[in-house]
């Protein structure tokens, strides 16, 4: 388009983007500070705070369960999730209209209430160990993404291909990893960045199902929060932004090649 | 036998989410709930219980208000936002997404942390507002409603603009260029053709951003302590401090109500609302 | 009211390739004119830069005397029909209808009343108050046309108007927006890339191929003499023939191919003849025959059914050929025939 946009309105945009990226900057700048308390911007420049993550060893053990969870959690989410997905856009005719509304719950009920009943019934009343519980929470809560996201490359994915296949002799179960899988390729990749994110970041869920010993890294991060408010907390955050990055590159690099390279 | 496919295939992820969400669900909800004989109301007693506590009264209505001003706040923002980035040449475009993006992959508890060192007494907004002499001393922003909403805006505005910019997106170039063709200039456009078209991505880009910031924790915890409670630190607060156990069921099967009725009502209108269907 | 259209040796790009050059073009008052051609041609092109979507990086535009080139669309009172309607969804058909009039500032009563009107006049009064999701796809057209005439504007451009109409409708709504247009006496161009379209709606067509004009002319000068080698093919000339004069007799011209095979053409029939030449005839053009005569030697080929004729492919030298036979008498593949040009079906194409 060549209509003009009025100058305030990419002053106001600008603004905007100013205020999304600042901060983060802040923090970025922050976590290098040689002081010991935070400021910004930095005094002297160190990595000593990063150092620190790894001398707290509430942080290391931390990283590792949200790691843990954030692996597991979307993994199993995939296996359960990816078939459920299928299911809903093959055979949807088949199926009762009620059962996309079930597989979206997760999303619609407040992760905090989710968060809530799963420490009142799995771990309270089943007795469920804490780090079972915190990996059922994690999973539920990113099945809905997992479901939702396959979903919408399956919806425009040819079934078509598919019976083409079964028709030259390919078994259906075959059929589901050699045709229909690399062709939905680019939604499960979607689908476990998506999950990995928000399992990694999550706090509603994880509050309730933490126990003695077993933490994830946000929450622990809160914790200390409470009691500390020097630099060690902008180098954590810097970490878990980088983490981030780094996953959602491997992913993407890995899986990709993996599938361009058969 | 395409029924018993499909169930098979759909059977995992249903028995999961029906064990593991919906019973425990039901199972907070049913908690909330006294037995009959008890007090004035009968079942409905802890309710009662709730909204004739004025400490109670004053949780919800600031979850309200707060997540009313953060939802209002981050649609204008977004709306304009969305906008310019919709225009961008393509190249631009998808920088600016990208830049959207970045935020949002980036932890609650991090973006909240963010704000907690701007607001804080020796915080950069602070030194600011001395350096240019708007205030002599330190202004004491953090644990107040204004910081909470401040936060929350910043964690949703890249949510409201991304929604946004898809909807923005989805309205077919040629309305646009019909509108101007009669005569309409962009500020006429924009409200008599862009805006109305709008509304059902609004609606839908609110009620996420209303639901989202109505049932948060850590940003109301971190920003607004225990000064300024909401309905999620106040969740926390009678389940993981209190241990009253039949009190946070009350908040969440509560916060539930909000929730469900908000999603069902709000889209039921935002499908009303749209011309492209029908 | 109505003005004339001047497109002045324009030349636009999208990023760095060029998509039309030097391109000038008039359509004189009250007249309707055509851009035909395949999709990547520059037709929209054309339009978009007229309409005021687009920029050119040279030339200028004009109406009448008001140069239209840096105005801002919006300004440019041009009524525009659209390949998808784009109506808006969000407003009843009175409501889009009036839209144009809103901009003008046209007073509430005043502007119901001139809607109301248009929409009588393409018969669709009783639908006003719908939605356009209601309406089928000719309704929809009409509705767009209302939108665009309502507004008076001294020029109307048509983007591929009738592209998402049945066959049926399609005729029909042609004549209506010819009838339309006629009655007002508004300039138009048309843009489509249906030849049939073209040729029965325009006063003029235009013949467009990678980004240029490659002849513009009334349909039957078109239809019956075209310019060169793409126009002639476009038209139906699927057979072109190179021949070289080797003697002139009056009005009489004898030609002959590479291979040596002599054709004897008429001037009177088909206009002065340079010494070298394109003959080009359609398959009706080129008859296939067994009774020898005056004609080039040819095998035939493939044979198809056409109803009226059978066709058939044929090789004559080293041309590929395609000609028409008559039903009495179906040949095989393989026979030796002489292919006779019609005068009638044929033309002379200068070297280019």
């Amino acid at each position: 388009m060549t209509t003009r946009i009025h100058p305030l309105l990419i002053l106001f945009t600008l603004v905007v983007y100013v205020f999304l990226l600042g901060p983060l900057i802040i923090i970025f700048g922050a976590s290098l500070s040689d002081t010991t308390y935070l400021t910004f911007p930095p005094q002297g420049l160190s990595f000593r705070w990063f150092q620190n993550i790894w001398d707290i060893s509430a942080f290391r053990r931390t990283i590792v369960t949200s790691l843990q969870m954030a692996f597991l959690g979307t993994g199993i989410a995939l296996v359960i999730g990816i078939p459920a997905a299928y299911a809903l856009n093959r055979y949807r005719v088949a199926l009762p209209a009620w059962l996309s509304t079930l597989f979206v719950l997760p999303i619609l009920v407040p992760e905090i209430v989710i968060g809530f009943s799963l420490l009142r019934s799995v771990t309270v009343q089943a007795g469920v160990p804490v780090w079972y519980a915190l990996l059922i929470g994690h999973t539920l809560l990113v099945i809905p993404y997992v479901i939702r996201v396959v979903s919408a490359s399956l919806a425009s994915f040819d079934f078509s291909i598919e019976e083409a296949a079964i028709s030259l002799g390919s078994p259906p179960a075959k059929t589901f990893f050699t045709i229909v899988l690399p062709n939905i390729r680019s939604g499960v990749i979607a689908a476990f960045i998506l999950s990995f994110i928000t399992s990694i970041n999550d706090v509603s869920v994880s509050l309730f199902l933490t126990g003695p010993g077993v933490s994830t890294l946000p929450i622990q991060l809160l914790a200390h929060m409470e009691q500390f408010f020097d630099p060690t907390i902008a180098s954590v955050s810097v970490v878990l932004m980088l983490l981030t990055i780094l996953v959602m590159i491997i992913v993407e690099r890995t899986l990709g090649l993996a599938i361009v390279a058969k | 036998m395409k029924r018993l496919a499909g169930w098979m295939l759909a059977s995992p992820a249903t028995l999961a989410i029906t064990f593991l969400l919906v019973i425990p669900v039901a199972i907070t909800v049913g908690l909330s709930f006294g037995s009959p004989g008890q007090g004035d109301w009968g079942i409905v007693q802890p309710y009662a219980d709730f909204f004739a506590s004025g400490f109670r009264r004053n949780v919800l209505w600031r979850t309200f208000t707060v997540a009313g001003w953060v939802t209002v706040i981050s649609l204008a923002a977004g709306l304009a936002t969305a906008y310019v980035v919709a225009r961008c040449p393509p190249w631009m475009k998808s920088t600016l997404i990208v830049l959207a993006v970045f935020p949002l992959l980036t932890g609650v508890v991090v973006r909240s942390f963010a704000w907690l060192v701007l607001l804080g007494r020796e915080g950069m907004v602070n030194q600011i507002l001395q350096a240019t002499g708007l205030t002599d001393g330190p202004v004491a922003m953090l644990y107040t409603p204004g910081a909470v909403i401040v936060a929350m805006v910043y964690i949703f505005v890249p949510l409201m603009v991304l929604v946004l910019v898809g909807v923005l997106e989805n309205i077919p170039e040629d309305l646009l260029q019909a509108s101007s063709s009669l005569g309409a200039g962009p500020v006429a456009s924009f409200f008599q053709i862009t805006l109305p078209l709008a509304v059902p991505g609004l609606i839908v880009g609110a009620v996420l951003v209303f639901t989202a910031s109505f049932t948060s924790y850590a940003t109301p915890h971190l920003l607004g302590g225990t000064r300024q409670m909401m309905m999620g630190t106040f969740l926390q607060q009678r389940a993981l401090v209190a241990f009253d156990w039949p009190g946070a069921a009350v908040v969440a099967a509560i916060m539930l109500a909000v929730i469900v009725a908000t999603v069902l009502v709000m889209t039921r209108l935002a499908r009303r609302l749209n011309p492209m269907a029908t | 009211m109505t003005q004339p259209l001047t497109i002045d040796r324009i030349t636009a790009h999208y990023g760095t390739t060029k998509v039309l050059e030097d391109l000038s073009l008039s359509v004189a008052e009250g007249e309707l004119v055509s851009l035909l051609g395949a999709s990547g041609c520059g037709k929209t092109t054309t339009l978009r830069l007229v309409a005021g979507f687009l920029q050119p990086t040279a030339g200028a535009i004009r109406l009448g005397s008001k140069d239209l080139t840096r105005l801002p669309a919006h300004q440019r009172d041009i009524g525009l029909v659209f390949q998808n309607y784009a109506l808006f969804p969000h407003l009843t058909v009175r409501e889009n209808v009036a839209f144009g009039l809103k901009q003008r500032k046209v007073a509430g009563p005043e502007r119901l009343k001139r809607a109301d009107a248009m929409l009588d006049r393409v018969g669709l009064a009783h639908l006003a108050d719908r939605l356009p999701a209601a309406l089928s796809g000719g309704q929809k057209q009409r509705v767009a046309l209302a939108r665009a005439l309502v507004i008076e504007p001294p020029l109307l451009m048509f983007d591929e108007p009738l592209s998402n109409l049945d066959a049926k409708l399609r005729i029909d709504m042609r004549v209506e927006i010819r009838q339309l247009q006629r009655a007002n006496g508004t300039t138009a161009l048309y843009v489509t890339h249906d030849q049939e379209e073209a040729f029965s709606i325009s006063d003029r067509v235009a013949i467009m191929h990678q980004g240029r004009i490659m002849q513009l002319d009334t349909p039957e000068v078109l239809y019956q003499r075209p310019a060169n080698a793409f126009v002639a093919n476009f038209v139906g000339f699927e057979n072109l023939i190179p021949l070289k004069v080797t003697a002139r007799n009056g009005a009489e011209v004898t030609a002959i191919t590479s291979e040596g095979a002599a054709l004897t053409l008429s001037q009177d029939q088909l206009g002065p003849i340079p010494n070298a030449f394109t003959l080009a005839t359609r398959p009706d053009g080129l008859q296939a025959t067994t009774q020898g005569g005056a004609g080039l030697p040819a095998v035939l080929g493939l044979r198809t059914y056409l109803g009226r004729a059978y066709q058939y492919q044929a090789r004559a030298g080293g041309l590929s050929l395609i000609a028409n036979g008559p039903l009495s008498q179906p040949l095989d593949p393989r026979t030796a025939v002489t292919l006779v040009p019609n005068p009638e079906q044929c033309a002379i194409l200068k070297p280019e």
